[in-house]
C-alpha cells in the first residue's frame, strides 16, 4: 500500500493520552499492550460486557436526568431496555468501530482509566449522578483533543439510543412515524 | 389521488402498507440480484463495465451504460432495502442505511459524517434538496483546475437531463414550520427566501426523507435508474465491499496501467467477511463509491498517485447548527425537510475570501437533533422537552476556495477501512461564528423565545442582543464548537492535467487507463449546495463519453420516450 496505515482513533486516543501526561505510572501500564490482559474487557462478543454496563448505566443517568423514571422498578426496568438497545447499536457497527470503542470501555473500565480519563473518583457503581455529570461536564468544556473524544462517544451513543427509543418519545412530545 | 385510497394505517410502526414497491416487482420478474439474502456470489464475473456504487453517480451511470447496450455490474457494500422496509424510524435507518452503522466520523471524531450505505447511496437517505451547480463554482473550477469546458452553460443541457429524468422542480406545497421560520426571519432582516428544487414525485410530505422514503416519492436512484438499469439486464451484487483493484504491473517509465480485475468480499450487514472473495474482470471500471470510500479503495489498491493528490482536498461543507424555541408548534419532524434556503451569505464576500455559508433547515427527528443539540442533564431534558417548538437551522460552510481550506484527506486504518482526517482550523471556525451569529438573528427576527448555538459552551439567548454579545465572546475551537456533514467531496479531484488531479475532466484516471470515477470524489472543491445535482450531472455528461468511448453509443440520461 502507497499509504501509511494510519493508526485506529482508539490507539491514537491512547497515544495522545500519553502525551497529555495525565495519568500515573499505573496508568500508563494499564494504557500499553496489556490493557486487554490487566482489566476486563468492554466488549465481549460485540456486547457491553457486565462492567460496561455498569458504567454506561452511570452514564446514561447522568447524561438523561430525569428524563428517566423515578428511583425505582420503572427506572431499573427503563434501563434495562435501554441497555440492550445500546447493545443492538453497537452490533450494528463496523468492526473497526465496535473495536475502538470496546478498547475505550476496557480503559474506562479500570480504575486509572477512569480517573484519568474522566476524573471520575468513585467507582462507576458507586457514583452519584451529580458526580458523573459534573465530571462530564468538565469533559464536554474541555479543550483536549482526547477529553471531547471520551464525552462524545459516551454522551452521543446513549443520546442516540434513548431518543430513538419510543419508549422516549411522549417525554419529547415525538408522536412517532407519520402515516398521513 | 388521495393517500387513502392505497394505504392502511397500521398504526405506531411507521410502516405503509398498499403501497406498490419496485424492488418487489422488479425481483420478482428476475432481477439479476446477488449477495447477503438474495445469494451467494459466484467465484468470478467477467462484464463489460463493473460500476463500485449504486448511489447517485453509480446510479446515473448504470442506467446510461445499459442502455448503450453494455454488461453492467453494480458492486454496492450496503443491502437493497425498499419501501416496506422504510418504517420512518431513526433507529432502523441509522443503522441499516447509513455508512458505520451511522456512527461514521472524521478521525479525531469531532465531525460526524450522515452517508448513505445501501442501494442508491445517499440518494436513499437525502433530503432531496437539489441545486444546479453554482455558476460561481464552475467557474472557479475554470481557472484553478482548467475545467474551463464546464462552465454553466455548457452543464446546462446535462442538468436539463437529470431535471427531466429525476423529477426536479420547485417544491409548491406549503413549506413546513420549521421552514416557515427560516422563511420568516430571512424576510424580517431584508435577505431573499428562495424556495428549494425537490427530486419528488406525488410527495406525501411525511418529512422522513432521511430515513428512506415510505412512499417511494422521493426519485432517488433506488427507485429510478438502478431499476432501469436492471430492467435493462444489468447485474446489482450487494453486501458486496469492493476491496481492492488488481492492477497490471508498472511497465517502463510510464505510469500508465491497467486494472485487471476488481477483488470482491461480500459481508455481513455490519461489514464483517461473509464468505470467499469474489473476482471480477471487466472492460472498464466505474468507482462510485462516494468520496471516502472512492479515494479507500484506490489507496488499497496501490494506484498510481505521482503527484501525491489520491485522498486529499477532501471536502464536508462542515455544517454548524441553530437551535431556536419558537412560541408556536413547529413539529420540526413533519413535512418536507428542505424547501426554503439562502445563498445570500455564499455571495457577500470574494470566493476565496471568509468562508461563506449556505443556510438550510434539518428535519427535527428526536435521534438526530437531540444527539447533536448539545447538553446533559437537566438542561437536556429542558431542551428535549421542548422539541415540538424546536425550529432548527444549519449552515454549510462552503470549503476549499481559500488557501487555508485545504479540506481533509482520506487514509487507510489498519483493517483496510477508510477514515477521513479533516482537521477543524481557525479559517474554518471563525466561519462557525459569522454562521452561528446569522442564524441567531435570523431566528430572533421570525419571533424566536430563546436561541442556541450549537456549542458546548454556549446558552440559550433570549434576545438578538444577548446572543449576539455572547457568541462574540464564545471561544470557538474545535469540539467545543459543534459541527457535522452529510455532504463528502473530493479526494479524486479531476484536472485538465495530471498534477493537480487525479483524474481527468472525462472521469477516466489519469494514470489508469480502464478506470473512471464518476461521483462526488471528483470534485475538485466543495460546491456551496448540496450536491446531488452535481454528482448526477457529471456523471451523466462523463457516461456519454465513456459509452461513446466504449461502444460508439450516443446517449442520453433523458430520453423523449421516457416522457
Amino acid at each position: 500500500m502507497n499509504a501509511t496505515p494510519m493508526s485506529s482513533p482508539a490507539s491514537m486516543q491512547r497515544r495522545r493520552f500519553l502525551k497529555l501526561g495525565l495519568g500515573a505510572t499505573a496508568l500508563l501500564a494499564v494504557a500499553g499492550a496489556g490493557t486487554a490482559l490487566l482489566s476486563k474487557p468492554g466488549l465481549i462478543e460485540g456486547r457491553l460486557s457486565a462492567p460496561s454496563r455498569q458504567l454506561m448505566r452511570a452514564i446514561t443517568v447522568a447524561v438523561c436526568g430525569d428524563l428517566l423514571p423515578p428511583e425505582g422498578p420503572a427506572r431499573e426496568a427503563r434501563l434495562a431496555r435501554h441497555m440492550d438497545q445500546l447493545d443492538r447499536q453497537i452490533a450494528g457497527f463496523p468492526p473497526a468501530l465496535r473495536g475502538d470503542l470496546g478498547q475505550l470501555l476496557t480503559l474506562l473500565g479500570t480504575a486509572p482509566g477512569r480517573l484519568g480519563l474522566m476524573g471520575l473518583r468513585s467507582p462507576w457503581a458507586e457514583a452519584s449522578a451529580a458526580e458523573v455529570q459534573a465530571r462530564l461536564q468538565v469533559m464536554g468544556h474541555s479543550s483536549l483533543a482526547l477529553r471531547q473524544q471520551v464525552f462524545h462517544a459516551l454522551r452521543d451513543l446513549n443520546c442516540l439510543v434513548f431518543f430513538n427509543d419510543p419508549a422516549s418519545w411522549a417525554l419529547v412530545g415525538y408522536p412517532g412515524p407519520r402515516t398521513n | 389521488m388521495s393517500s387513502s385510497d392505497i394505504r392502511d394505517n397500521d398504526g405506531p410502526s411507521g410502516a405503509i402498507t398498499g403501497i406498490p414497491d419496485p424492488i418487489a416487482e422488479g425481483l420478482a420478474r428476475g432481477w439479476k440480484v446477488r449477495g447477503g439474502p438474495h445469494g451467494a456470489l459466484p467465484e468470478r464475473i467477467d462484464c463489460d463495465v463493473a460500476i463500485i456504487g449504486s448511489g447517485a453517480g453509480a446510479g446515473v451511470t448504470a442506467e446510461m451504460l445499459a442502455r448503450a447496450g453494455l454488461q453492467v455490474l453494480i458492486i454496492e457494500e450496503g443491502p437493497l432495502k425498499s419501501s416496506r422496509d422504510f418504517r420512518q424510524r431513526e433507529s432502523d435507518a441509522y443503522t441499516q442505511l447509513y455508512q458505520e452503522g451511522g456512527g461514521r466520523k472524521t478521525a479525531d471524531q469531532a465531525i460526524p459524517v450522515l452517508q448513505g450505505r445501501c442501494v442508491g447511496g445517499s440518494t436513499t437517505v437525502n433530503w432531496a434538496g437539489s441545486f444546479r451547480t453554482p455558476a460561481e463554482t464552475l467557474a472557479f473550477w475554470g481557472e484553478r483546475f482548467g475545467l474551463s469546458t464546464l462552465n454553466f452553460d455548457a452543464m446546462q443541457p446535462w442538468f436539463e437531463q437529470v431535471e427531466k429524468r429525476l423529477n426536479i422542480s420547485p417544491w409548491l406545497t406549503e413549506a413546513n414550520a420549521n421552514n416557515q421560520v427560516l422563511r420568516r426571519g430571512l424576510e424580517k432582516v431584508g435577505v431573499p427566501a428562495p424556495t428549494i428544487n425537490r427530486n419528488v414525485k406525488g410527495c406525501w410530505n411525511l418529512g422522513s426523507c432521511g430515513l428512506g422514503c415510505p412512499t417511494n416519492a422521493k426519485q432517488s436512484m433506488l427507485v429510478t435508474t438502478i431499476p432501469a438499469a436492471l430492467d435493462l439486464g444489468a447485474t446489482l451484487l450487494v453486501q458486496t465491499r469492493a476491496e481492492r483493484f488488481e492492477l497490471q504491473s508498472k511497465l517502463g517509465n510510464s505510469d500508465e496501467r491497467e486494472a485487471e480485475a476488481l477483488i470482491c468480499q461480500p459481508i455481513q450487514t455490519d461489514g464483517s467477511p461473509a464468505g470467499a472473495p469474489l473476482r471480477v474482470r471487466a472492460k472498464h471500471f466505474v468507482v462510485a463509491g462516494g468520496a471516502i470510500n472512492s479515494p479507500a479503495l484506490l489507496l488499497r489498491s496501490d494506484a498510481p498517485d505521482p503527484f501525491n493528490l489520491l485522498g486529499r482536498r477532501t471536502f464536508l461543507h462542515p455544517t454548524v447548527a441553530s437551535c431556536s424555541v419558537m412560541p408556536e408548534v413547529v413539529n420540526g419532524w413533519a413535512g418536507a425537510p428542505l424547501a426554503v434556503y439562502s445563498d445570500h451569505f455564499l455571495s457577500t464576500q470574494a470566493m476565496d475570501g471568509v468562508i461563506g455559508y449556505k443556510l438550510e433547515t434539518a428535519p427535527v427527528h428526536p435521534g438526530l437533533v437531540l444527539t447533536n443539540l448539545g447538553g446533559i442533564g437537566s438542561k437536556l431534558a429542558e431542551r428535549a422537552r421542548a422539541l415540538p417548538q424546536t425550529a432548527v437551522l444549519i449552515g454549510l460552510l462552503r470549503d476549499g476556495f481559500h488557501p487555508d481550506s485545504i479540506g481533509g484527506s482520506v487514509k487507510l486504518r489498519r483493517d483496510g477501512s477508510p477514515a477521513l482526517d479533516y482537521p477543524v482550523n481557525a479559517y474554518l471556525l471563525e466561519g462557525a461564528r459569522r454562521a452561528h451569529l446569522t442564524m441567531a438573528e435570523v431566528q430572533f427576527a421570525a419571533g424566536a423565545r430563546s436561541v442556541h448555538p450549537v456549542h458546548e459552551l454556549a446558552q440559550d439567548y433570549r434576545s438578538w442582543a444577548e446572543a449576539k454579545a455572547a457568541i462574540q465572546a464564545l471561544p470557538y475551537k474545535p469540539f467545543i464548537t459543534g459541527f457535522a456533514s452529510a455532504h463528502v467531496m473530493g479526494g479524486c479531484g479531476m484536472a485538465a492535467d495530471a498534477a493537480r488531479g487525479v483524474v481527468r475532466p472525462d472521469g477516466q484516471h489519469w494514470q489508469l487507463r480502464n478506470v473512471s470515477v464518476h461521483d462526488g470524489s471528483t470534485f475538485p472543491t466543495s460546491i456551496g449546495a448540496n450536491p446531488q445535482m452535481t454528482v448526477y450531472s457529471q456523471a451523466a455528461r462523463m457516461t456519454a463519453g465513456l459509452a461513446r468511448r466504449l461502444n460508439g453509443r450516443e446517449v442520453r440520461l433523458f430520453s423523449p420516450s421516457q416522457s
